[in-house]
Protein backbone atom coordinates (compact mmCIF):
# COMPACT_ATOMS: atom_id res chain seq x y z
CA UNK A 1 0.00 0.00 0.00
CA UNK A 2 1.28 3.35 -0.97
CA UNK A 3 1.84 5.66 1.95
CA UNK A 4 1.96 9.36 1.34
CA UNK A 5 3.58 10.40 4.51
CA UNK A 6 7.24 9.72 5.03
CA UNK A 7 8.47 7.89 8.06
CA UNK A 8 5.20 6.42 9.24
CA UNK A 9 4.54 2.74 9.16
CA UNK A 10 1.69 1.44 7.12
CA UNK A 11 -1.50 1.18 8.97
CA UNK A 12 -3.16 -1.66 10.78
CA UNK A 13 -0.68 -4.38 10.02
CA UNK A 14 0.60 -4.62 13.56
CA UNK A 15 -2.74 -4.56 15.28
CA UNK A 16 -3.69 -7.77 16.89
CA UNK A 17 -7.36 -7.05 16.76
CA UNK A 18 -7.40 -5.63 13.25
CA UNK A 19 -8.43 -2.17 12.19
CA UNK A 20 -12.04 -3.06 11.65
CA UNK A 21 -12.53 -4.25 15.18
CA UNK A 22 -10.96 -1.15 16.61
CA UNK A 23 -13.21 1.10 14.76
CA UNK A 24 -16.38 -0.89 15.28
CA UNK A 25 -16.15 -0.04 18.97
CA UNK A 26 -15.47 3.51 18.06
CA UNK A 27 -18.49 3.56 15.82
CA UNK A 28 -20.73 2.94 18.78
CA UNK A 29 -19.24 5.94 20.51
CA UNK A 30 -19.93 8.06 17.50
CA UNK A 31 -23.65 7.97 17.98
CA UNK A 32 -23.61 10.86 20.39
CA UNK A 33 -20.66 12.62 18.93
CA UNK A 34 -20.99 15.63 16.68
CA UNK A 35 -17.99 16.52 14.61
CA UNK A 36 -17.40 20.08 13.62
CA UNK A 37 -18.64 19.60 10.10
CA UNK A 38 -22.41 19.19 9.91
CA UNK A 39 -23.70 15.84 8.79
CA UNK A 40 -25.75 17.17 5.93
CA UNK A 41 -22.81 18.88 4.25
CA UNK A 42 -20.62 15.79 4.45
CA UNK A 43 -23.46 13.60 3.26
CA UNK A 44 -24.01 15.88 0.32
CA UNK A 45 -20.42 15.66 -0.86
CA UNK A 46 -20.39 11.92 -0.38
CA UNK A 47 -23.61 11.59 -2.32
CA UNK A 48 -22.04 13.54 -5.14
CA UNK A 49 -19.49 10.77 -5.58
CA UNK A 50 -21.96 7.95 -5.20
CA UNK A 51 -21.61 7.06 -1.55
CA UNK A 52 -25.01 6.82 0.06
CA UNK A 53 -25.34 5.64 3.60
CA UNK A 54 -28.27 5.59 5.91
CA UNK A 55 -26.02 5.20 8.90
CA UNK A 56 -25.06 8.62 10.28
CA UNK A 57 -22.21 7.16 12.26
CA UNK A 58 -20.35 6.33 9.10
CA UNK A 59 -20.78 9.91 7.93
CA UNK A 60 -19.47 11.17 11.21
CA UNK A 61 -16.51 8.86 11.01
CA UNK A 62 -15.57 10.26 7.64
CA UNK A 63 -16.07 13.81 8.88
CA UNK A 64 -13.85 13.11 11.84
CA UNK A 65 -11.20 11.56 9.64
CA UNK A 66 -11.19 14.59 7.39
CA UNK A 67 -10.92 16.88 10.36
CA UNK A 68 -7.98 14.97 11.68
CA UNK A 69 -6.38 15.07 8.26
CA UNK A 70 -6.71 18.82 8.17
CA UNK A 71 -5.53 19.30 11.69
CA UNK A 72 -2.43 17.23 11.02
CA UNK A 73 -1.59 19.44 8.08
CA UNK A 74 -2.33 22.53 10.13
CA UNK A 75 -0.08 21.32 12.91
CA UNK A 76 2.75 20.78 10.49
CA UNK A 77 2.18 24.24 9.08
CA UNK A 78 2.20 25.65 12.57
CA UNK A 79 5.56 24.02 13.20
CA UNK A 80 6.92 25.64 10.07
CA UNK A 81 5.47 28.95 11.11
CA UNK A 82 6.95 28.74 14.58
CA UNK A 83 10.32 27.82 13.20
CA UNK A 84 10.24 30.79 10.93
CA UNK A 85 9.09 33.30 13.52
CA UNK A 86 11.49 31.99 16.15
CA UNK A 87 14.39 32.34 13.74
CA UNK A 88 13.24 35.84 12.90
CA UNK A 89 13.02 36.75 16.57
CA UNK A 90 16.47 35.40 17.22
CA UNK A 91 17.77 37.45 14.35
CA UNK A 92 16.09 40.60 15.54
CA UNK A 93 17.41 40.00 19.05
CA UNK A 94 14.15 40.93 20.68
CA UNK A 95 14.71 41.51 24.43
CA UNK A 96 11.06 41.66 25.40
CA UNK A 97 9.46 38.82 27.23
CA UNK A 98 7.62 36.18 25.35
CA UNK A 99 4.80 38.21 23.91
CA UNK A 100 1.70 36.64 22.69
CA UNK A 101 2.46 35.34 19.26
CA UNK A 102 -0.16 35.48 16.62
CA UNK A 103 0.27 32.98 13.90
CA UNK A 104 -1.02 33.60 10.46
CA UNK A 105 -1.36 30.72 8.11
CA UNK A 106 0.10 31.61 4.75
CA UNK A 107 1.05 29.68 1.70
CA UNK A 108 4.65 29.86 2.78
CA UNK A 109 3.87 27.57 5.70
CA UNK A 110 1.28 25.52 3.97
CA UNK A 111 3.26 24.57 0.90
CA UNK A 112 6.08 22.72 2.66
CA UNK A 113 3.57 21.09 5.00
CA UNK A 114 1.64 19.79 2.05
CA UNK A 115 4.83 18.75 0.34
CA UNK A 116 5.36 16.16 3.05
CA UNK A 117 2.03 14.68 2.21
CA UNK A 118 2.85 14.53 -1.44
CA UNK A 119 0.47 17.33 -2.36
CA UNK A 120 2.03 20.00 -4.47
CA UNK A 121 0.31 23.35 -4.11
CA UNK A 122 1.42 25.97 -6.52
CA UNK A 123 0.09 29.44 -6.95
CA UNK A 124 -1.29 29.99 -10.43
CA UNK A 125 0.65 32.43 -12.51
CA UNK A 126 -2.42 34.37 -13.50
CA UNK A 127 -6.00 34.44 -12.48
CA UNK A 128 -8.10 31.97 -14.31
CA UNK B 1 -9.61 33.89 10.58
CA UNK B 2 -10.12 35.99 7.53
CA UNK B 3 -12.89 35.35 5.09
CA UNK B 4 -14.19 37.31 2.18
CA UNK B 5 -17.91 37.35 1.52
CA UNK B 6 -18.97 35.82 -1.77
CA UNK B 7 -21.50 37.68 -3.82
CA UNK B 8 -23.36 34.82 -5.44
CA UNK B 9 -25.55 32.58 -3.39
CA UNK B 10 -26.33 29.05 -4.43
CA UNK B 11 -26.63 25.63 -2.92
CA UNK B 12 -23.11 24.57 -3.68
CA UNK B 13 -21.78 27.90 -2.50
CA UNK B 14 -23.54 27.56 0.82
CA UNK B 15 -22.00 24.17 1.42
CA UNK B 16 -18.65 25.42 0.31
CA UNK B 17 -18.87 28.17 2.83
CA UNK B 18 -19.68 25.65 5.52
CA UNK B 19 -16.51 23.83 4.56
CA UNK B 20 -14.68 27.11 4.79
CA UNK B 21 -15.99 27.58 8.27
CA UNK B 22 -15.01 24.04 9.19
CA UNK B 23 -11.48 24.56 7.94
CA UNK B 24 -11.26 27.79 9.86
CA UNK B 25 -12.43 26.00 12.97
CA UNK B 26 -9.70 23.42 12.59
CA UNK B 27 -7.12 26.13 12.14
CA UNK B 28 -8.35 27.91 15.21
CA UNK B 29 -8.09 24.78 17.26
CA UNK B 30 -4.60 24.23 16.01
CA UNK B 31 -3.54 27.62 17.24
CA UNK B 32 -3.55 29.90 14.24
CA UNK B 33 -5.01 33.33 14.64
CA UNK B 34 -5.69 34.11 11.03
CA UNK B 35 -5.08 32.68 7.63
CA UNK B 36 -4.45 33.71 4.09
CA UNK B 37 -7.36 33.61 1.76
CA UNK B 38 -5.47 31.46 -0.64
CA UNK B 39 -4.40 28.95 1.98
CA UNK B 40 -7.95 28.78 3.28
CA UNK B 41 -9.19 28.07 -0.20
CA UNK B 42 -6.52 25.47 -0.72
CA UNK B 43 -7.50 23.65 2.42
CA UNK B 44 -11.18 23.85 1.57
CA UNK B 45 -10.50 22.41 -1.83
CA UNK B 46 -8.49 19.65 -0.22
CA UNK B 47 -11.33 18.90 2.14
CA UNK B 48 -13.80 18.64 -0.67
CA UNK B 49 -11.46 16.38 -2.63
CA UNK B 50 -11.03 14.27 0.47
CA UNK B 51 -14.75 13.66 0.73
CA UNK B 52 -15.05 12.92 -2.94
CA UNK B 53 -12.16 10.51 -2.91
CA UNK B 54 -13.34 8.67 0.19
CA UNK B 55 -16.81 8.42 -1.25
CA UNK B 56 -15.55 7.06 -4.53
CA UNK B 57 -13.15 4.60 -2.96
CA UNK B 58 -15.60 3.31 -0.40
CA UNK B 59 -18.24 2.89 -3.04
CA UNK B 60 -15.79 1.00 -5.18
CA UNK B 61 -14.82 -1.35 -2.38
CA UNK B 62 -18.42 -1.88 -1.49
CA UNK B 63 -19.42 -2.79 -5.02
CA UNK B 64 -16.33 -4.92 -5.37
CA UNK B 65 -17.64 -7.23 -2.70
CA UNK B 66 -21.04 -7.38 -4.29
CA UNK B 67 -22.89 -5.08 -1.95
CA UNK B 68 -24.82 -1.92 -2.55
CA UNK B 69 -24.68 -0.22 0.81
CA UNK B 70 -21.27 0.70 2.10
CA UNK B 71 -20.18 -0.64 5.45
CA UNK B 72 -17.55 0.39 7.96
CA UNK B 73 -15.04 -1.97 6.39
CA UNK B 74 -15.36 -0.25 3.04
CA UNK B 75 -14.69 3.11 4.58
CA UNK B 76 -11.70 1.74 6.47
CA UNK B 77 -10.27 0.22 3.31
CA UNK B 78 -10.77 3.48 1.48
CA UNK B 79 -8.99 5.42 4.17
CA UNK B 80 -6.11 2.98 4.29
CA UNK B 81 -5.86 3.18 0.54
CA UNK B 82 -5.53 6.92 0.74
CA UNK B 83 -2.93 6.71 3.42
CA UNK B 84 -4.99 8.11 6.22
CA UNK B 85 -4.10 6.73 9.57
CA UNK B 86 -6.85 5.21 11.64
CA UNK B 87 -4.96 4.94 14.88
CA UNK B 88 -5.30 8.44 16.12
CA UNK B 89 -8.97 8.90 15.41
CA UNK B 90 -10.22 8.00 18.84
CA UNK B 91 -7.77 10.28 20.56
CA UNK B 92 -8.60 13.04 18.20
CA UNK B 93 -12.25 12.64 18.96
CA UNK B 94 -11.59 13.02 22.61
CA UNK B 95 -9.65 16.24 22.37
CA UNK B 96 -10.87 18.90 24.75
CA UNK B 97 -11.32 22.01 22.65
CA UNK B 98 -13.93 21.22 20.08
CA UNK B 99 -16.09 23.63 18.22
CA UNK B 100 -19.26 22.44 16.64
CA UNK B 101 -20.65 24.25 13.66
CA UNK B 102 -24.35 24.84 13.41
CA UNK B 103 -25.87 22.81 10.63
CA UNK B 104 -27.05 25.04 7.82
CA UNK B 105 -30.64 26.12 8.10
CA UNK B 106 -32.95 25.12 5.35
CA UNK B 107 -33.73 28.19 3.29
CA UNK B 108 -37.40 28.27 2.30
CA UNK B 109 -37.70 27.32 -1.33
CA UNK B 110 -38.89 30.37 -3.26
CA UNK B 111 -42.46 29.72 -4.25
CA UNK B 112 -43.11 30.56 -7.87
CA UNK B 113 -46.20 32.77 -7.75
CA UNK B 114 -49.01 30.64 -9.07
CA UNK B 115 -50.53 32.65 -11.84
CA UNK B 116 -53.79 31.93 -13.54
CA UNK B 117 -54.62 29.09 -11.25
CA UNK B 118 -58.24 28.21 -10.76
CA UNK B 119 -59.17 25.77 -8.08
CA UNK B 120 -56.90 23.57 -6.01
CA UNK B 121 -54.71 20.96 -7.58
CA UNK B 122 -55.58 17.40 -6.73
CA UNK B 123 -53.15 15.32 -4.70
CA UNK B 124 -51.16 12.48 -6.16
CA UNK B 125 -52.82 9.11 -6.24
CA UNK B 126 -51.12 6.41 -4.22
CA UNK B 127 -49.40 4.88 -7.19
CA UNK B 128 -47.71 8.12 -8.21
CA UNK B 129 -44.31 8.82 -6.59
CA UNK B 130 -44.12 11.96 -4.53
CA UNK B 131 -41.21 13.48 -6.38
CA UNK B 132 -43.09 13.84 -9.63
CA UNK B 133 -44.55 17.29 -10.28
CA UNK B 134 -48.02 18.00 -9.05
CA UNK B 135 -51.12 17.57 -11.12
CA UNK B 136 -52.36 20.56 -13.15
CA UNK B 137 -55.42 22.59 -12.34
CA UNK B 138 -58.47 20.37 -12.13
CA UNK B 139 -60.35 22.18 -14.86
CA UNK B 140 -57.65 21.18 -17.31
CA UNK B 141 -58.47 17.51 -17.26
CA UNK B 142 -61.69 16.99 -15.31
CA UNK B 143 -64.92 17.58 -17.14
CA UNK B 144 -67.92 18.39 -15.00
CA UNK B 145 -71.26 19.07 -16.64
CA UNK B 146 -72.46 22.63 -16.31
CA UNK B 147 -76.06 21.75 -15.68
CA UNK B 148 -78.09 18.89 -14.43
CA UNK B 149 -79.93 16.51 -16.66
CA UNK B 150 -83.15 18.33 -17.48
CA UNK B 151 -86.41 16.78 -16.37
CA UNK B 152 -88.03 14.91 -19.20
CA UNK B 153 -91.25 13.84 -17.50
CA UNK B 154 -94.28 14.98 -19.37
CA UNK B 155 -96.07 16.12 -16.25
CA UNK B 156 -93.21 18.20 -14.99
CA UNK B 157 -92.71 19.86 -18.35
CA UNK B 158 -96.36 20.70 -18.72
CA UNK B 159 -96.38 22.17 -15.27
CA UNK B 160 -93.29 24.17 -15.98
CA UNK B 161 -94.68 25.54 -19.19
CA UNK B 162 -97.92 26.49 -17.51
CA UNK B 163 -96.12 28.20 -14.67
CA UNK B 164 -93.94 30.09 -17.06
CA UNK B 165 -96.91 31.23 -19.11
CA UNK B 166 -98.76 32.41 -16.07
CA UNK B 167 -95.72 34.25 -14.76
CA UNK B 168 -95.15 35.93 -18.07
CA UNK B 169 -98.72 37.10 -18.28
CA UNK B 170 -98.71 38.42 -14.76
CA UNK B 171 -95.46 40.24 -15.23
CA UNK B 172 -96.55 41.76 -18.49
CA UNK B 173 -99.88 42.96 -17.17
CA UNK B 174 -98.23 44.45 -14.14
CA UNK B 175 -95.79 46.26 -16.34
CA UNK B 176 -98.52 47.66 -18.53
CA UNK B 177 -100.54 48.67 -15.52
CA UNK B 178 -97.58 50.62 -14.23
CA UNK B 179 -96.59 52.28 -17.47
CA UNK B 180 -99.66 52.84 -19.63
CA UNK B 181 -103.00 54.41 -18.93
CA UNK B 182 -105.11 52.77 -16.29
CA UNK B 183 -108.70 52.74 -15.15
CA UNK B 184 -109.66 52.41 -11.54
CA UNK B 185 -111.75 49.55 -10.35
CA UNK B 186 -113.07 51.62 -7.47
CA UNK B 187 -114.29 55.10 -7.77
CA UNK B 188 -111.54 56.62 -5.63
CA UNK B 189 -108.52 58.73 -6.29
CA UNK B 190 -106.17 55.99 -5.29
CA UNK B 191 -104.67 54.60 -8.46
CA UNK B 192 -102.45 51.89 -7.13
CA UNK B 193 -104.72 49.42 -5.52
CA UNK B 194 -106.44 47.66 -8.42
CA UNK B 195 -105.26 49.23 -11.64
CA UNK B 196 -106.83 48.03 -14.82
CA UNK B 197 -105.24 48.51 -18.15
CA UNK B 198 -107.18 51.12 -19.95
CA UNK B 199 -109.14 49.89 -22.87
CA UNK B 200 -108.94 52.23 -25.78
CA UNK B 201 -111.83 51.63 -28.06
CA UNK B 202 -111.35 52.40 -31.68
CA UNK B 203 -113.93 53.98 -33.89
CA UNK B 204 -115.59 52.25 -35.59
CA UNK B 205 -115.16 49.22 -33.31
CA UNK B 206 -115.97 46.59 -35.93
CA UNK B 207 -113.37 47.81 -38.44
CA UNK B 208 -110.34 45.74 -37.45
CA UNK B 209 -112.52 42.65 -37.57
CA UNK B 210 -113.63 43.36 -41.07
CA UNK B 211 -110.17 44.13 -42.40
CA UNK B 212 -107.66 41.38 -41.72
CA UNK B 213 -104.15 42.73 -41.63
CA UNK B 214 -100.66 41.37 -41.51
CA UNK B 215 -98.61 41.74 -38.40
CA UNK B 216 -96.75 45.04 -38.19
CA UNK B 217 -93.19 44.70 -37.04
CA UNK B 218 -91.93 48.22 -37.47
CA UNK B 219 -94.27 51.17 -37.54
CA UNK B 220 -91.66 53.49 -39.02
CA UNK B 221 -91.21 51.14 -41.89
CA UNK B 222 -94.95 50.95 -42.26
CA UNK B 223 -95.16 54.69 -42.51
CA UNK B 224 -92.45 54.70 -45.12
CA UNK B 225 -94.22 52.12 -47.18
CA UNK B 226 -97.40 54.11 -46.86
CA UNK B 227 -95.67 57.16 -48.21
CA UNK B 228 -94.02 55.19 -50.97
CA UNK B 229 -97.22 53.49 -51.86
CA UNK B 230 -99.16 56.73 -52.10
CA UNK B 231 -96.78 58.53 -54.39
CA UNK B 232 -98.66 60.00 -57.26
CA UNK B 233 -95.79 61.39 -59.29
CA UNK B 234 -94.59 57.92 -60.16
CA UNK B 235 -95.74 55.39 -62.71
CA UNK B 236 -99.48 55.26 -62.78
CA UNK B 237 -99.84 51.88 -61.13
CA UNK B 238 -103.23 51.71 -59.55
CA UNK B 239 -102.79 48.01 -59.25
CA UNK B 240 -99.50 48.59 -57.64
CA UNK B 241 -101.12 50.94 -55.15
CA UNK B 242 -103.77 48.44 -54.38
CA UNK B 243 -101.36 45.60 -53.75
CA UNK B 244 -99.13 47.78 -51.61
CA UNK B 245 -101.96 49.12 -49.55
CA UNK B 246 -103.44 45.74 -48.95
CA UNK B 247 -100.15 44.36 -47.81
CA UNK B 248 -99.21 47.25 -45.60
CA UNK B 249 -102.31 47.77 -43.56
CA UNK B 250 -101.31 47.59 -39.95
CA UNK B 251 -103.70 46.49 -37.28
CA UNK B 252 -102.02 46.03 -33.89
CA UNK B 253 -104.41 46.94 -31.16
CA UNK B 254 -102.39 47.86 -28.13
CA UNK B 255 -100.43 51.02 -27.51
CA UNK B 256 -99.59 52.87 -30.65
CA UNK B 257 -102.43 55.24 -31.29
CA UNK B 258 -100.62 56.52 -34.35
CA UNK B 259 -100.88 53.14 -35.94
CA UNK B 260 -104.53 53.17 -35.09
CA UNK B 261 -104.88 56.46 -36.88
CA UNK B 262 -102.97 55.13 -39.87
CA UNK B 263 -104.94 52.01 -40.07
CA UNK B 264 -108.03 54.13 -39.96
CA UNK B 265 -106.70 56.26 -42.77
CA UNK B 266 -105.45 53.50 -44.97
CA UNK B 267 -108.60 51.50 -45.20
CA UNK B 268 -110.44 54.69 -46.00
CA UNK B 269 -108.07 55.25 -48.90
CA UNK B 270 -107.99 51.77 -50.15
CA UNK B 271 -111.62 50.85 -49.89
CA UNK B 272 -112.68 53.27 -52.59
CA UNK B 273 -109.84 51.81 -54.75
CA UNK B 274 -111.05 48.35 -54.15
CA UNK B 275 -114.52 49.36 -54.95
CA UNK B 276 -113.22 50.80 -58.15
CA UNK B 277 -111.30 47.71 -59.10
CA UNK B 278 -114.10 45.52 -58.03
CA UNK B 279 -116.52 47.54 -59.91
Amino acid sequence: MQVGRTGLPSVAMDDDTGAGHVLSDFLLQLENYNPSIPDSVVAHYLNMSGFESQDPRLIRLIALASQKFLSDIANDALQHCKMRTSSQINQAKNQKGPKEKKYVMTMEDLAPALQEYGITARKPHYFV
Amino acid sequence: MTENVEKLESGSDARRRILNIAVSTVLLETGFESADKISLETLTEMLQCFFTEIGNSAKGYCELSGRVEPVLGDVVMAMINMGISIQGLEQYAARPNRHVIQPPQQAPAPRTPSMLSAGSKAKHASHIPFYLPSLPDPHAYIRTPTHKQPVTEYEAIREKAATQKRDIERALTKFLAKTSETHNLFNTEDNQVFPLIACKPTFPAYLPCLLPTDQVFDFDELEYHFQVANRTEDVPAEKKDQSDNEGDNGGDNDNANSSQAESQDLPVNSSPDRNKSGG
